[in-house]
Parts: C-alpha cells; sequence; structure tokens
C-alpha cells in the first residue's frame, strides 16, 4: 500500500518537475517499471471510456461502429512500438537508456493524459455547445504536455542535448512508419507462403 | 359506445399497422415502382417508405389534346395546369380535372397572325399572364390570361455583350415587379435580367467557376499548346429557374457544382438555407451518378422539390434544406420516368412532366408522405404542438425518420419539457437543439438544487475545516481547565 501512495506522489512530482523528475526515476531508481505499465493500462481505459461516456454534444462515436478491444489497441500497440523504434534508433545514437527506462519514461509521461481524459469526459456531460471550447482545450494540453514530457524523459534517459533529442524523436516517429512496413510486408508474404503452401497439398491430394 | 369507439380506434390502428407494413422495404415494390429511402444523419441511405405514390398517367390521349410531341415545360397556377407542347408550338391549359379548357396555338402580333417556334419554358404570374421562351424565334413572349399577345421580348443590347451573342432563351421566370428572368443557352454569365419594359438590365446571379485543384497543377505543368486543347474551366450554367412563394428565385444547375439548387435574392446572391449541408440529391456520388436536377418546385411552406434526371428521382426539402423524403425512378413501369423534364405542385400533389414518354405523371402523398406535409406545414407556422402530433403519426410509419425526432424535440423544449427534448434531440441527431435543451434542463436543476446542497454542503465543509481547530484551541483547554476547576474544588 505504501508502495502504491510513494509512486503515486513520485508520478506527481515526475510531472510537474519533469527534469528532476526523470533524473531520480533513471538514476536514484525511483522509477518502477510496473508503475509505468499500469499508467499505460490505465490511459487505454481511460480512453475507452472517453470513447464512451463523453458527453452527446461533444461526443461523434457512431456507436455500432465502436469497438473496445480496437480502442484498446490504439493506445497499448503504439506504446510499445515507440519504445521499440526509440531503442532501436537510440542504441544506433550512443543513447544511454535502456530499454526499461525508455518504457518507464514514456510510461510516466502518460499520467497527465490520462488524468486530463477523465476530466474531459466528466466536464464534457455538464458543458453545451458553446463552452465545448474548454473541452477541446484540455484535448490540445493533454497532447502538449505528454509531448514536453516525452521530450525531457528522452533528454534525460538518454544523456542528450536538446536538439539531439528533437531529431531523435522525429527519427523515431520515421522508424515507427518502418516497422509498421516491415511488418505488412512479412504479415503478406507469410500469407503468401502460407497460400502456396495450401496449393501444392491441395495438388498433390487431389492428385493422389 | 365506449367499446365501440375503442373498437374502431383499434381497427384504425391495425389499419394503420396493415399500411406501414405495407410500405416497409421489400414490399414496398409491390405497390409503387420505386423503393422509399432517405438518408440519416450519418449520410447513409435507410429505408423509407414512400411519401408519394403514383396516381395517374396523364398522356395527350388521355387529356383528349391529341398526342404531344417533346412537352418541355409545365407550370400549375391557382389549379390550372400550363403544359408546353414543345413539338406542337402550342401551350394547352388543363383544369384540375385534368380536362382541356384552351390551347394556345396562335396569336395576334400586330397585323399579323404569330406562333411559337420550338419554345422550351413557361411562366405564369398570379394574375395569369403568360411567358414563354421562344426559343427558336429567340424570344420571349408575353400573353395576357385569355392568350392575347401583349408584349415580346428580343435579344439584349449591351456593351456588356460580346458581339456574337447569340440569345436562346430556354427557361423563363417572372417576379411581382414584373422583372423577366431568363436561362440564356449557352449563357454562363448567370440569368439575362429584363425589366418589365423588355429593356435589358443586367446579368445576375452569375455561378462561381469551380475547378479540380489535380486540374490546375496539370494546366500549369503542360504547355501553352497543351493548354489549348484542354477543356476550359467555365462557370456552371444554370438550366432553370422558378419563383418561390416570397419572390425569390430558385435556379438549378446541370453541370457539376457545389451547390445544383441554389435560392438567389434580387441581388442575386444565393441565399438557400443549409443548416446540415447543402442539398445536392443523392450523397453517394461516386461513380458518375451525381443528380443533375432538371427543375425545381416550390412547394408551400418553404420546402420545394427537386428534380433529378440521372435517376428519375424527387428530392423534397424543407425550408431549412433538410431532406424530408426522396420519391421516383427511371423505368418503365408507371410512376418511372424516361425523361423527366418538369415538376410542379398542384396543391398537394406533384406532377412531373415527361419530355421523352410525352405524358405527365401525378403523384399523391402517402399516409406517410402526408403526416411529414402536415408536419413541415404546422411547424413553419410555429404550432408546434399539432406538429408535435402529426411528427408522432410520421415515427408509427418510420421509426427512422430523424427529422421527427427533432420536431416533436422542438415542441417539447418550447414547453418546456427539456429533458424529453434532450432524449428525442439525441434520437434526431441534432446536436445544436440538444446542446440548448440541455442548456435549459441544466439551469432549471441548478435552480432547483442550488440552494439546498449549497446550504448543506457550505456548513458541512466549514464545519470540517474549522471544526477540528476550533476543537484543539478553544473548546479542549476549556473543557480541561474546567476539569481542572473542578478536580481541585
Amino acid at each position: 500500500m505504501s508502495t502504491v501512495r510513494k509512486q503515486f506522489k513520485f508520478t506527481m512530482f515526475l510531472v510537474f518537475r519533469p527534469f528532476k523528475g526523470f533524473w531520480d526515476m533513471k538514476y536514484e531508481s525511483y522509477g518502477s517499471l510496473r508503475t509505468a505499465l499500469s499508467i499505460m493500462l490505465l490511459l487505454a481505459l481511460v480512453t475507452v471510456c472517453k470513447q464512451q461516456f463523453s458527453g452527446y454534444i461533444v461526443n461523434f462515436n457512431v456507436v455500432d461502429e465502436l469497438n473496445t478491444i480496437n480502442q484498446l489497441i490504439y493506445v497499448i500497440v503504439p506504446f510499445f512500438l515507440w519504445c521499440i523504434a526509440n531503442w532501436s534508433t537510440t542504441t544506433l545514437m550512443d543513447g544511454e537508456g535502456k530499454f526499461g527506462e525508455i518504457v518507464m519514461a514514456t510510461g510516466y509521461a502518460m499520467f497527465p493524459v490520462a488524468v486530463l481524459y477523465l476530466a474531459q469526459t466528466l466536464l464534457s456531460n455538464i458543458i453545451t455547445q458553446q463552452e465545448a471550447a474548454f473541452y477541446y482545450f484540455l484535448d490540445t494540453l493533454a497532447i502538449l504536455w505528454l509531448v514536453w514530457l516525452m521530450y525531457v524523459g528522452m533528454m534525460t534517459v538518454h544523456q542528450y542535448s536538446p536538439g539531439k533529442t528533437a531529431v531523435t524523436m522525429a527519427l523515431t516517429l520515421v522508424v515507427c512508419g518502418i516497422i509498421l512496413f516491415i511488418g505488412l510486408l512479412f504479415f503478406s508474404l507469410i500469407q503468401q507462403i502460407v497460400g502456396f503452401a495450401q496449393t501444392i497439398y491441395k495438388e498433390l491430394v487431389f492428385r493422389t | 359506445m365506449t367499446t365501440l369507439r375503442r373498437n374502431k380506434a383499434a381497427r384504425i390502428a391495425t389499419a394503420s399497422l396493415l399500411a406501414s407494413a405495407l410500405f416497409m422495404p421489400g414490399m414496398a415494390t409491390a405497390k409503387d415502382p420505386y423503393p422509399g429511402y432517405t438518408y440519416s444523419s450519418l449520410d447513409r441511405p435507410l429505408a423509407a417508405p414512400n411519401a408519394y405514390t403514383p396516381e395517374r398517367m396523364l398522356d395527350g390521349a388521355a387529356l383528349g389534346t391529341g398526342s404531344l410531341r417533346n412537352p418541355n415545360d409545365l407550370f400549375v397556377r391557382d389549379n390550372r395546369i400550363y403544359l408546353l407542347d414543345s413539338g406542337n408550338n402550342r401551350i394547352l391549359m388543363l383544369s384540375e380535372q385534368y380536362r382541356l379548357l384552351t390551347e394556345i396555338k396562335t396569336f395576334r402580333n400586330g397585323d399579323k397572325d404569330d406562333g411559337f417556334n420550338n419554345p422550351q419554358g413557361l411562366f405564369v404570374t398570379e394574375d395569369n399572364h403568360i411567358y414563354v421562351a421562344d426559343t427558336d424565334n429567340k424570344r420571349v413572349v408575353h400573353l395576357d390570361g385569355a392568350g392575347r399577345f401583349l408584349q415580346e421580348i428580343h435579344s439584349p443590347k449591351s456593351e456588356i455583350l460580346p458581339a456574337n451573342f447569340q440569345f436562346a432563351p430556354a427557361k423563363v421566370g417572372v417576379d411581382r415587379a414584373q422583372r423577366v428572368y431568363t436561362v440564356g443557352r449557352g449563357v454562363v454569365e448567370g440569368l439575362i435580367e429584363f425589366d418589365s419594359d423588355g429593356q435589358f438590365s443586367t446579368f445576375m446571379g452569375a455561378p462561381k467557376v469551380r475547378f479540380d485543384p489535380i486540374d490546375l497543377v496539370w494546366k500549369r505543368l503542360s504547355t501553352k499548346a497543351q493548354r489549348d486543347k484542354m477543356v476550359q474551366f467555365v462557370p456552371t450554367e444554370f438550366n432553370n429557374v422558378d419563383m418561390d412563394d416570397s419572390g425569390f428565385l430558385f435556379v438549378t444547375t446541370q453541370t457539376k457544382s457545389s451547390a445544383p439548387i441554389q435560392r438567389l435574392n434580387p441581388t442575386g446572391l444565393n441565399v438557400l438555407r443549409a443548416v446540415d449541408s447543402a442539398p445536392i440529391g443523392d450523397l453517394n456520388h461516386l461513380f458518375g451518378d451525381e443528380s443533375m436536377f432538371a427543375d425545381i418546385a416550390s412547394g408551400l411552406n418553404g420546402s420545394y422539390s427537386a428534380l433529378d434526371m440521372t435517376k428519375g428521382r424527387i428530392f423534397t426539402y424543407d425550408e431549412d434544406g433538410r431532406l424530408l423524403y426522396i420519391f421516383g425512378m427511371s423505368g418503365q413501369q408507371v410512376g418511372n420516368f424516361g425523361t423527366p423534364v418538369a415538376i410542379d405542385y398542384m396543391g398537394d400533389k406533384v406532377l412531373v412532366l415527361d419530355r421523352e414518354r410525352a405524358n405527365i405523371t401525378v403523384f399523391k402523398p402517402t399516409l406517410f408522405g402526408a403526416a411529414v406535409n402536415r408536419a413541415v406545414d404546422y411547424q413553419y407556422k410555429g404550432r408546434m404542438d399539432e406538429a408535435k402530433a402529426e411528427w408522432e403519426k410520421t415515427l408509427k410509419l418510420n421509426a427512422n425518420y430523424e427529422l421527427a425526432y427533432v420536431g416533436i424535440g422542438k415542441s417539447q423544449l418550447r414547453n418546456g419539457d427539456y429533458s424529453a427534448a434532450m432524449r428525442n434531440f439525441k434520437l434526431g441527431s441534432d446536436r445544436d437543439y440538444y446542446s440548448k435543451a440541455f442548456q435549459m434542463e441544466r439551469k432549471r436543476l441548478a435552480r432547483l438544487y442550488f440552494a439546498p446542497v449549497m446550504s448543506v454542503a457550505v456548513p458541512l465543509l466549514l464545519l470540517l475545516w474549522l471544526g477540528p481547530k476550533a476543537w484543539r484551541r478553544w473548546l479542549k483547554p476549556r473543557l480541561r481547565k474546567e476539569a481542572f476547576h473542578v478536580d481541585r474544588s
């Protein structure tokens, strides 16, 4: 119980004092992989809630197209994609961060988004169309905060200069694209191989 | 007596249920030669009961006028039908019962007999004067109600016109100030406007040029010789004109346009109301089956029906540009069209003229269509409670009819039943009105609960906040002192 409270306090400290926070996370072993992954799961859950329970005025979801599994995947897959792509990039670019640290930094950086999304969901149920600007403002705020925390986190974890951090983050996005492309290619090749094997098998079965 | 009445009510309910069952998709084809559908707020086609059903088909034989040849225009004024039989160069005036009243073939122009030559358009003013776009004679002819010649309007003369300007009036419209608007064939500058003396005054409502950004890129890249061979960006050409009840001009364009239906004010600005999106007919306009409007008829209460030549459909919109219903289709059966060219209302009936088949199809509203028409009528007049009753009838026939929910919601909003209004606006997917109803409901709840909640919460919070401090600072020491005091004595 006390570790949960300690981790909560640390997370709150980190999101407001990111430089010191990420330093403590990496060098003073304050960070916990379990917390980071929990925050990620929390965000996934909150995203689903936001889709499902946002007020009608700002909720443009088509209910019969809503798929909770997909909603979960849209958070979890990009998270790991980013971590893997970032690790691959920074390993080649003299980054000091270990994979675990990258996962931790990314996880902690997501905390404000989760909280703000929750606040948004609650707020959206008591606003009218004229006040919807506040709702969208929170959206922007959440994204900006996330990017800022990621930036500081990457800088601290890898011990980069500010410029190099920006370049690495941009490169990470490119690598994400490459990974997706290779993934798709791989799947389509596998499909064709399976199809080929099936054809040969059928051919053999029909001939004998 | 009561049981009898209840019986009757039940029987009516069953009858309406049966009727609604008849209009269900799949079964609709058994009755009407076209499927009923509408578009949901997500722009998806949805099956719907048909709003209009073909009543009868009238050709030359049925009218007793001899066969029609390429009739091009139709106009209804005071329940009289004016039919322009272009191939036979005559105007036929028909009664409400579709009997021939008069035939205008020749008229005295000065001291000689004159006639039409392939006229394409016709307009009848409120005092029953007839204006004919006498296309191949390159003039507009103005006749009085008895078919006597009054005036003719010739090719406009002005320095703003090119030297080789060809005046071929195809359609004509006249406003209350006797200004004459003509759609000229091949004229891309807009409507040609004449004053009441037949003098050219101006072009109005010139449509904007629309082009594809991709085309523009290609044009930039190509050489001059290539460019000259390409299709030019030409402004859209109007192809029909009609007046509505409040004196605005309805125009349609046949060429590709983002606004195929326009409502022009006297300065030529498009003032068509479009709450959700501009009325463009069919929404899935991929594969080139974009709706092309041949004519438009303004119905009562600001609603209007546009005739789509591509699929032979009629799209009816309300004054806010919301789709009310769709009916009609190209085909071979009674109630289908070959080449529909003109549409007009006679009361609540819709008359469509088919040039290819040389006949008129009369459509009458179904149970559903009549209820929608009445609801729109009441809503237009602001009689929201009566409108609500009619909308409820339409919902019995079509539970997917979003406009009905919005209509009911509007009435409830006005009557202060905010939470019910919210529910209906949600069903009708109208976020603007939902927001309005929500705002009122929020205000009501705040008024109701603010005082009690605060009068409990504020003291409670104060007690929680100050209570422990007060306890520690004053009450506890004093109690202790007293105890001490007691102890000493």
